[in-house]
């Protein structure tokens, strides 16, 4: 089976700040794959440019065998390959069915005759059934990741990348949203790329990673070989302590 | 042909300094100033009350009414823009509401008539054999002048540094110290008081009237569109651009059809290069 | 979706109701004449309340429709003598074109490229007008237009009917799923485009809409004063629709409507103080910007129903 997304020597400069480098991947149908670095590896970086919202300075990305790296976010997302942020941008003043009414008016979800009941049936897909009049200021963080996981399923995606969903969460509400990932992956048929910066989530979760340090790809396999390999750990030992230090 | 050259110059060189000041107060402060062409027009009439009503000499009224419209600047962004800079729909209305107030208030105290403001410079100055008006060569002189001040300001003293880091990053410049709401005050006050000295030095040859600063309000924008929002070269480049395409469509073809060239150069740019020319930098 | 509640038609239905009959009780031409002028002003306000309310694009060149309508009407029926009945779709057309001409490149950018380009464009149409006087008839503009209708009470009803089918068509708009895209893109394009969706093309699409209206209100406006002159280009007209909604309300379209028929009729009964009329719409707008960011007709309304709804 060809690959879903196919990502060619993609690199980003600002100014004198090389945020990737030169990084290259692919994913196939069906993987569960996360990408692993510390804060500044250029994680979200890459995601903006996969998701068209960042011209690479050089590189090119294929999604289903499409050139995808001239598109506007818009046609990336309707071509298959939705997102959501690590900042969560809920749409301020509106209430939770309202956020998610939005996304069905995409062209992928014109199938969805019933733009309300679908909604309403994405909503309670993540957990958040029946509070669809409650306005978003209100929502506490992990109620709104869910919401913008929500809002890029109703784009009816075949690639779903994730940034940092867990980041800021307790301990017992990552463990349920990640079972809402893992089902969705199961369910849903999709592919996940989802981006975290702690070594533990992951495990469980997904069955690859690629390490990322300095905007380079330093390592990819199996989440076992990962935690062994050395330039990882020295990235992150490293980072660590860093981290620790300036914290 | 030398015609040409002197006449684009001037027209160039009283463009920049308006767009100049539009340009640099929307970089610094966010500040999308749709009065900036009462500052033109206060100037002028400002320089009409101290000269023809007040009899002050010229020399002295001429700086003393950059003053009086540098600090109407100052007030208006202290006590009408500043507690509106939440929404920038907000301050677009009420700059626009200034510039309504000041063109009634000019038409209600002096009426719709023309009013005459004596020239700086009275004599001819023949060049290669082609009469240019001193007053126009004035503001030509004038222009470059206070341009060039403007760039050495910006350039090499410690308030222009620092202006340059508001403009640049407002929330990393009040980390470091810099009084931003004081460098507001400040831009606004060179704003205005460039596009009140523009004002002053048109007064002459230009018809003084309460509704004179709206189109070269309109030229300023269509400049800044032009030149890109905020860049001070860009917009200088495209005062040049938009003074000599304007004196040589009056010169080949008519006066009646200059309008159009600031229109089609509009078009033309937002068509081929919508971030302006600064993009080219 | 936000419905429309019984007391909304219940309140309109009255407003209607009275815009009809005070003509016909008060009987008087004047009175019908300023009324037409209110209901037109009407068109204009919710037209512009439409895009630019509901996106948060401002449009400070609206005059730049309402002048290429009532241009269009100019020329069709007195210059080309045609029926006057084609000035109204006509108007339409050639100010949805200007439209796409103006929005098509500015609505792309960031930044407030388009409230530029709107205002610039409008003022450079009216210096047109004067310069190619040949052909638009300069400062007098063309008159000797013929009227759609000979009594002027008809012609009243008949543009009182067009504002009530243009609110409610662009109320129903605004509260449709259309509407709900439109206020998303308000609030925050980037996440419009992760939803995938276009917002250029919504952007320009509701500029459209909203140009057509505008135009439309514009070959009203022309139908009715017989005439077209360069002052319908004028900023003043845009800031004085601008106001309007400012005073209704942003975004919720019924409130641009009557805020303009009621600071319409306001104008005119300060018609005596002539030159200082401007600065009562110079300070109404600065009153409000200050003391009721909200607007003044539709949070008075929200506020005068809510135990009814
Ligand atoms: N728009 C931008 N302009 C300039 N520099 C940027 C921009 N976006 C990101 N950077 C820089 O690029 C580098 C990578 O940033 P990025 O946000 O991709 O990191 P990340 O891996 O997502 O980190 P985190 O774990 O903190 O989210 C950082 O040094 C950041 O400061
Ligand atoms: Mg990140």
């Amino acid at each position: 089976m060809s690959d879903l997304l196919e990502v060619n020597g993609v690199t980003k400069r600002f100014g004198g700040l090389t945020a990737v480098k030169n990084a290259s991947f692919t994913l196939k149908k069906g993987d569960f794959t996360g990408i692993l670095g510390p804060n500044g590896a250029g994680k979200t970086t890459l995601f903006n440019i996969l998701t068209g919202f960042m011209p690479p300075t050089a590189g090119s990305i294929h999604f289903n065998g499409e050139l995808v790296r001239d598109l506007a976010p818009y046609q990336v997302v309707n071509r298959g390959m939705a997102r959501t942020f690590q900042l969560t941008r809920p749409f301020i003043g509106m209430n939770l069915l309202e956020n998610v009414l939005v996304a069905c008016m995409s062209p992928r979800a014109s199938q969805d005759k019933d733009k309300e009941a679908r909604a309403r049936h994405l909503l309670a897909q993540v957990g958040l059934g029946g509070r669809d009049k409650e306005p978003v200021e209100t929502l506490p963080y992990g109620d709104l990741r869910r919401l913008e996981i929500a809002r890029a399923l109703a784009t009816r995606p075949d690639l779903l990348l994730l940034d940092e969903p867990f980041a800021g969460l307790g301990s017992s509400e990552i463990e349920q949203l990640a079972q809402l990932i893992r089902r969705l992956h199961r369910e849903e048929n999709l592919t996940i790329l989802l981006i975290e910066h702690k070594l533990r989530e992951f495990m469980a979760l997904v069955s690859r990673v690629i390490a990322m340090n300095f905007g380079e790809i330093i390592a990819v396999g199996p989440p076992d070989e990962i935690v062994k390999n050395e330039k990882v750990i020295e990235a992150y030992i490293g980072k660590t302590e860093d981290s620790y230090a300036s914290a | 042909m030398l015609q040409i050259l002197i006449y684009g110059a001037v027209s160039s060189a009283i463009y920049a300094m308006l767009a100049v000041g539009f340009t640099l107060i929307f970089g610094v402060a966010r500040i999308l100033n749709l009065a900036h062409g009462s500052f033109y027009a206060l100037g002028a009439y400002s320089a009409y009350v101290l000269t023809s009503v007040l009899n002050v000499p010229l020399l002295i009224a001429a700086p003393l009414a950059v003053l009086i419209v540098a600090g109407f600047g100052v007030l208006m962004e202290r006590y009408l823009v500043r507690p509106l800079r939440a929404s920038q729909l907000a301050v677009l209305m009420i700059t626009l509401a200034v510039s309504l107030a000041v063109e009634q208030a000019l038409f209600i105290t002096f009426g719709s008539e023309y009013r005459n403001v004596p020239s700086f410079v009275a004599d001819k100055l023949t060049i290669g054999g082609v009469d240019i008006g001193g007053q126009r060569l004035l503001a030509l002189v004038m222009g470059v002048l206070v341009l060039l001040l403007l760039w050495l300001f910006i350039q090499r003293t410690r308030l222009g540094a620092a202006i340059l880091a508001v403009s640049q990053d407002p929330e990393a410049a009040q980390y470091m110290g810099i009084p931003t709401n004081r460098i507001f005050s400040i831009v606004m006050a060179i704003s205005a008081g460039t596009a009140a000295l523009a004002g002053i030095l048109v007064s002459p040859f230009l018809t003084v009237q309460p509704t004179m600063g709206l189109l070269p309000m309109v030229k300023a924008f269509a400049i800044v569109i032009v030149g890109g929002l905020g860049s001070i070269p860009g917009s200088i480049i495209a005062s040049l651009i938009l003074g000599y395409s304007e004196t040589i469509v009056a010169y080949l073809i008519s006066t009646s059809w200059t309008e159009l060239v600031s229109l089609v150069a509009v078009v033309v740019t937002l068509m081929i290069r919508p971030a302006g020319i600064r993009a080219a930098f | 979706m936000r419905q429309l509640s019984l007391i909304d038609i219940a309140g309109g239905l009255v407003v209607i109701a009275i815009l009809a009959l005070a003509p016909v009780l008060i009987s008087s031409n004047y009175l019908t004449g300023v009324l037409t002028v209110c209901v037109i002003y009407g068109i204009w306000a919710a037209s512009w309340d439409f895009m630019s309310g509901l996106t948060g694009r401002e449009n400070f060149g609206h005059s730049l429709f309402i002048g290429t309508g009532a241009y269009t009407a100019g020329f069709l029926s007195s210059i080309w003598t045609a029926n006057p009945w084609y000035s109204l779709p006509l108007g339409v057309v050639v100010a949805v074109a200007f439209s796409i001409l103006v929005g098509f490149p500015t609505l792309r950018l960031r930044g407030p490229y388009f409230a530029l380009a709107m205002l610039s464009t409008s003022a450079i149409l009216q210096r047109l007008c004067l310069i190619f006087w040949e052909y638009t008839g300069g400062e007098e503009g063309i008159y000797g237009l013929d009227p759609l209708m000979k009594t002027p009470l008809y012609y009243y009803w008949f543009a009182l009917g067009i504002l009530a089918v243009t609110v409610i068509v662009l109320t129903l708009l605004a509260r449709s799923h259309w509407g709900l895209l439109l206020r998303a893109i308000r609030g925050d394009e980037a996440t419009c485009q992760a939803a995938g969706i276009n917002v250029t093309f919504y952007k320009i699409v509701s500029l459209m809409i909203s140009a057509g209206f505008a135009g439309l209100g514009g070959a009203l406006y022309a139908h009715y004063q017989l005439q077209v002159s360069p002052p319908l280009f004028s900023v003043v007209v845009s800031i004085t629709v601008i106001i309007m909604v400012y005073v209704g309300g942003i975004g919720s379209i019924y409130g641009a409507a009557v805020a303009a028929i009621l600071l319409t009729l306001l104008t005119e009964m300060l018609r005596g103080f002539g030159e200082y009329r401007l600065w009562i719409y110079t300070l109404t707008l600065m009153m409000i910007l200050f003391f009721l960011p909200n607007g003044l007709i539709a949070p008075l309304w929200r506020r005068m129903t809510e135990r009814l709804r």
